[in-house]
């Protein structure tokens, strides 16, 4: 089954980042459907309905987030989560630069349906001019009456602020965020309390990704149930994936949750590996998911199937390593950048990233001892489900099934002192 | 700041529901004047924000964005993200250290270009990819790398 397209739908008609051209393509019909014609409770019910689910990383069910915010009259927050930066993941970049009124109109759409007035969509300071294309998107929704004090005559005063962050992996985490939107250094806070009762400015707040909220348009345009009907029962819909790496069509694509087994996205939709070469592993979910191997790429592309596969769907970032690739360097890589990324708030992923580097860094340089494995497998364990936020689980995701899937190829780095790669990719 | 920028400041300040969120916004505003956040201007922001000098800094080095040293005026920065390094990225950055005769994070001597290696900048998909002053340059070359050196050297030169 190829690509499916709600999101992407109208993606390559030319000029849709512009309002015109996005309403002749039945642009803003949702928000006028949610805000003239139903409660924001309706709009709420039809979320829980299409059993959406959060397409940053988690995958938490949407309709129950929003359904968490206390009904007790103190201001509410609406937090679009723009920090896209979980490597190999790119997809909300594109739904920034290119169909930023989708991404107006689900932030919209959701604020009415929770009750927010103001909304806020927080962007990595890399974005700067996506920044620029939302703000003049946002000017021309002000101007058509969708964004204001009185959205489309309703009497209903949505307003949307945009906030540049300034280069901090761990600011897509979203308490880091909301510190970040505060004004602050960006480390997570402790949970509980959760942001739907103590958010940003400590009121009542839902955070959701770029892709979350923009999928909200669709919903409202078909209905939770028709769209329901799309992907599996527990994954429903379409979601985007960010094919990158040794790859021969790196793209963002979008398919139905399911539909799809990881080899055909790679081979039918992604071009398969480039020529003379075969694919060695893939990270299916954002560089914090866990590695598969070429013999388990008929796992179909949802949650449920992928979880059972020892890996995540997390952000659909899909990173594909092809045999020129040494799996500790890459491992290694990845924890260069975990380390940097460590907000070093809590012991374990501070110093446990640190450690993991530099064991990593020595055996791909040549100077691996015995029992460096081991060492490895200990300091993941021990980083394992003891911080503050999912940063430090993150970091061991690929090395800890690297480990496991490539043991071998770590070993020969000790034995033969260096890397049997070469240095063809690092 | 100059007179443009304080007047942007001061509009920053009552922009978001509490006057704490602009201070990111203001050190924004810091490093795109200077191409970095100068010791004086600490304490121009701190003073708008009503807030220690200390407690800036303790904001400001947390982001990656914000430097502590002055950057040249193109600030070359050189994605090197898994994705991108699968890519060559290694190669860009040799190319470009080589090239300008700078260190990692070193700026060249006419303050011209300054370049970094940076963690994953969302370009996947158009790997390898490089930022100049935050403008994507997606699937890069090191021939389009090289055009663009000479470019901006020559345009300096000719006093632009």
């Amino acid at each position: 089954m190829p690509e499916k397209r709600l999101l992407f739908k109208n993606i390559d008609v030319p000029g849709i980042d512009g309002i015109e051209v996005y309403e002749q393509h039945g642009g803003y019909q949702s928000l006028r459907k949610a805000v003239l014609d139903m409660t924001p409770d309706a709009v709420l019910q039809e979320v829980m309905t299409s059993n959406l689910r959060g397409r940053g990383g988690a995958g938490f069910p949407t309709g129950r987030k929003w359904s968490f915010l206390p009904k007790d009259g103190r201001t509410r927050y609406l937090v679009c989560n723009g920090d896209e930066s979980e490597p190999g993941t790119c997809k909300d970049q594109e739904i920034i630069y290119r169909i930023p009124h989708l991404l107006i109109e689900g932030v919209l759409a959701s604020a009415y349906a929770i009750g927010a007035e103001d909304a806020f969509i927080y962007l990595r300071g890399e974005f700067k001019t996506g920044y620029a294309v939302l703000e003049r998107a946002i000017a021309e929704a002000r101007a058509k009456g969708y964004v204001g004090d009185n959205v489309l005559g309703s009497g209903k005063r949505i307003e949307i602020t945009l906030y540049l962050g300034a280069g901090a992996y761990i600011c897509g985490e979203e308490t880091a965020l909301l510190e970040s939107l505060e004004g602050k250094r960006g480390n997570p806070r402790l949970k509980p309390p959760f942001p739907a009762t103590a958010g940003l400015y400590g009121m009542p707040t839902v955070v959701n990704n770029v892709e979350t909220l923009s999928a909200v348009v669709p919903i409202i345009e078909m209905g939770g149930a028709e769209y329901a009907k799309l992907g599996t029962e527990r994954s429903a819909g379409t979601k985007l994936f960010s094919v990158s790496g040794n790859v021969k069509r790196p793209g963002n694509y979008e398919v139905e949750l399911g539909k799809v087994t990881l080899r055909e996205l790679l081979y039918d939709i992604a071009g398969g590996p480039p020529d003379g070469h075969e694919f060695k592993a893939v990270i299916p979910g954002g560089s914090s998911v866990p590695f598969l191997t070429p013999d388990t790429f008929d796992t179909p592309l949802d949650y449920e199937s992928l979880q059972a596969a020892g890996t995540m769907l997390g952000s659909g970032g899909v990173i594909v390593l092809d045999d020129r690739a040494c799996i500790a360097g890459s491992t290694l890589r990845l924890m260069e950048f975990y380390r940097h990324e460590s907000c070093g708030k809590c012991t374990p992923c501070r110093e446990g990233t640190m450690w993991l580097n530099q064991i990593l860094q020595r055996i791909e340089s040549g100077e691996g001892r015995p029992g460096d494995l081991e060492t490895l497998e200990d300091l993941c364990s021990n980083i394992d489900g003891q911080t503050f936020c999912p940063l430090g689980d993150a970091a061991i995701g690929a090395l800890r099934s690297g480990l496991k899937l490539f043991h071998d190829e770590f070993e020969a780095h000790i034995t033969k002192g260096g890397c049997p790669m070469g240095e063809v990719v690092r | 700041m100059n007179a443009e920028n304080l007047a942007k400041a001061n509009d920053l300040l009552h922009r978001f529901p509490k006057k704490s969120s602009a201070l990111i916004p203001l050190l924004h505003l810091v490093e795109d004047e200077f191409g970095y956040i100068p010791e004086a201007e600490v304490q121009v922001v701190a003073d708008l924000m009503r807030v220690t000098p200390a407690y800036v800094e303790g904001v400001l080095t947390f982001y990656t964005l914000f430097h502590r040293q002055p950057t040249g005026k193109y600030l070359i920065q050189v994605c090197r993200g898994l994705s991108c390094q699968l890519n060559g990225a290694d190669e860009l950055s040799r190319f470009l250290y080589e090239e300008l005769g700078v260190q990692r994070s070193g700026t060249t001597a006419d303050g011209l270009f300054t370049v970094e290696e940076v963690e994953c900048i969302a370009l996947c998909k158009n790997a390898p990819a490089v930022q100049i002053n935050l403008d994507f340059y997606p699937n890069v070359t090191k021939e389009q790398l090289r055009s663009f050196l000479d470019k901006a050297a020559k345009e300096v030169r000719s006093g632009a």
